[in-house]
């Protein structure tokens, strides 16, 4: 966890809350369609990169970024949301891959949580999970 | 005194509360469908033709068993065989036990004079011991896979109880264990109370699921779909 000081910048409630008004229907029905079965965990190829880690699974992804979003209607701190990011970003690379029995759309779940994470100036980088971007030596 | 609250609960749980329980799926279930539709469009027809083939023309026999048992290798069936049939067994017993009981059907008949069709007895017996004991799986499954642990919340144990509820007290009032009136009445009130939850909680699961998988297109699914969510 990163410690709230680093994060300065003020969150933007009302654009954050609007977003979360506009989808609230779609993500409603999709976090409580989640029976929670964790069969998409094998879908994500990620997660059988990272043995088996519980962090890289679909549904918790989802779960712990817009789901805690739709749960606490938006009332978050600048810390929860680039623990989001690394969620949806480092965690994700939105290959569309993944698969639910019941028919949740993952991806334009974790897409609607990218969209509300950039609206409020964060925005992720490289997949850590694929290992760090290549550092160029200086000539 | 007991005996009294016990009765009254049973009148409550028989009358008013299972009228108001059927009236409350039933509008739930209503509701959650049309908010499905809301949520989803009638798909744009495409030129392409109906059927896709699976398999280039140039795939030899051979060549096309192995596509079909690369498909069967990916499927929850292979990556998951214990869940996949524990999955279905439970679900199974979970839609045929309540419809076919024999002691529902009399309630029926009592009621409206008509008689739906019912299964013996023994077989109802066993088909509860089977959602009771594939309910202790997905329980410990919960408790113990860290995959399912950490996905799982205080809710989920509570609705795992409502669904187990209804079957445990049915199989204690079926073998007569402890006061007969207390268990009918629990068992009473617990159907009620999970006919009402069903669509508005996760267990509302049951309604997503056939319309998704049989009306929305998805690479995944077994019905081509004529319905996609909306962007």
């Amino acid at each position: 966890m990163r410690p709230d000081t680093h994060h300065t910048e003020p969150l933007n409630m009302t654009s954050l809350q609007e977003t979360l008004r506009h989808h609230k229907k779609r993500m409603s029905l999709n976090l409580k369609a989640c029976a929670g079965c964790s069969l998409c965990a094998e879908s994500c190829f990620l997660f059988e990169l990272n043995d088996h880690d519980p962090c890289y699974m679909p549904s918790y992804k989802v779960l712990n970024s817009l789901g805690r979003l739709y749960r606490k209607r938006g009332r978050v701190t600048q810390t929860q949301l680039h623990d989001m990011a690394d969620l949806v970003w480092h965690n994700c690379v939105l290959c569309g891959r993944c698969y639910c029995p019941f028919g949740i759309n993952i991806p334009a779940m974790i897409s609607l949580a990218r969209q509300i994470l950039r609206e409020q100036n964060i925005a992720g980088v490289y997949p850590h999970s694929l290992g760090a971007p290549v550092e160029k030596e200086p000539p | 005194m007991y005996d009294q609250i016990v009765m009254a609960a049973y009148t409550f749980a028989r009358g008013p509360m299972l009228w108001a329980a059927a009236l409350i799926l039933c509008v739930g279930v209503i509701y959650r469908i049309r908010e499905l539709y809301c949520l989803t469009i009638r798909k744009e027809k495409q030129s392409l033709p109906a059927t896709v083939s699976t398999t280039t023309p140039t795939q030899t026999p051979e060549e096309r068993t192995l596509d079909r048992l690369a498909r069967i290798q990916q499927s929850a069936f292979a990556v998951h065989p214990v869940m996949f049939f524990v999955s279905i067994l439970f679900h199974a017993c979970l839609f045929a036990a309540p419809l076919l009981a024999l002691g529902h059907s009399l309630e029926v008949y009592r009621a409206w004079g008509i008689t739906p069709p019912s299964l013996p007895e023994p077989l109802i017996d066993i088909m509860t011991a089977t959602i009771l004991v594939c309910g202790l799986f997905f329980l410990m499954r919960r408790l113990v896979l860290p995959r399912v642990q950490a996905i799982s919340g205080i809710a989920d144990y509570v609705l795992l109880g409502c669904v187990m509820a209804p079957f445990l007290t049915g199989f204690c009032a079926y073998h007569q264990w402890f006061d007969y009136t207390t268990v009918i009445t629990l068992h009473l009130l617990a159907g009620n109370v999970l006919l009402i939850v069903l669509p508005f909680t996760k267990i509302g699961h049951m309604i997503f699921f056939f319309f998704v998988r049989l009306c929305i297109s998805s690479e995944f699914g077994p019905a081509r779909g004529s319905r996609d969510w909306k962007v």
